[in-house]
């Protein structure tokens, strides 16, 4: 294998922990960290797992909040985010046990957001050795 | 002489850390609930969510690369501006071990340092007392 084939491999990102400070991250959170993980060579995959799981479930927009007088529209919203990613051309898997516990189970394409791939488990663990780097986010 | 505590019906202890999960968020979702309803609050930060009134970080967040002029007030912001809206109603207080500890010095004027021993005379002046997280 070339050097150059081995920065073209793309790199894992996996997320097992959701909802890190609404107020305080914003937009400054693992899902931009992980756009920029994508401007790499190669790009990034992202599985979704645990608690994060429940990012790739459809749900209405975060709402405002109101603190003071400020009307706080800027809170973080992770399937706006998690949209972005996918528009960017990230590959999204989420982990399908993560989903059961939370009650998500098949058919779940009314359920997930366009764009994301239901992996088994231990389906892209399997996969690691494809990938350049494995991130967790 | 001891610094007097105005009583209060409701003290949040907010120990948990921001960045670590919606701790945070809940506190001044629920500190903004209460005093709409005309209660009185006093906010009682340790540990790391001493940072969160910090003066080093001004108004607004860095810029968010991804939309350039969108503005993100950070919590030094927010605390300031609920503390503005309400203010025969909220006081602040942060636990000066734990800042000082965390090198946090500089924080907004109306926030008040406390020692730890002090901390008990802020729980015996609030009607109910919420601890949320742990250092």
């Amino acid at each position: 294998m070339s050097d150059q084939d081995r920065v073209e491999k793309p790199a894992l990102g996996i997320m097992e922990r959701g909802y890190r400070g609404a107020v305080e991250k914003q937009f400054f959170d693992a899902f931009y960290l992980a756009a920029e993980l994508h401007r790499h060579p190669g790009g990034l995959d992202l599985l979704l797992r645990g608690q994060a799981a429940t990012h790739a479930v459809r749900a209405r927009p975060t709402p405002s909040l109101r603190l003071g007088d400020t009307e706080l529209d800027t809170v973080t919203d992770s399937r706006v985010n998690l949209r972005n990613l996918i528009e960017a051309g990230v590959r999204v898997w989420v982990e399908e046990s993560a989903l059961a516990a939370f009650g998500f189970a098949a058919p779940l394409d009314d359920v997930l957001m366009d764009g994301i791939r239901v992996a088994a488990d231990g389906e892209l663990a399997l996969r690691w050795p494809e990938y350049r780097a494995v991130y967790f986010l | 002489m001891a610094r007097r505590i105005p009583p209060t019906d409701v003290l949040i202890t907010l120990m948990g850390s921001p960045n670590e999960d919606d701790r945070t968020t809940t506190a001044l979702r629920l500190a903004q609930a209460l005093l709409e309803r005309g209660a009185s609050v006093q906010i009682w930060t340790c540990g790391n969510a001493t940072l969160l009134t910090q003066r080093g970080l001004t108004d607004d967040k860095p810029r968010n690369l991804a939309s350039w002029n969108s503005a993100y007030p950070t919590t030094a912001a927010l605390a300031q501006r609920m503390l503005k809206a309400f203010p025969d109603q909220l006081y602040w207080y942060g636990c000066r071990f734990c800042s000082d500890d965390r090198g946090a010095v500089d924080h907004l004027p109306e926030v008040v340092m406390r020692p730890p021993a002090g901390y008990a005379a802020n729980v015996a002046a609030a009607t109910r007392n919420l601890m949320v997280g742990v250092i």
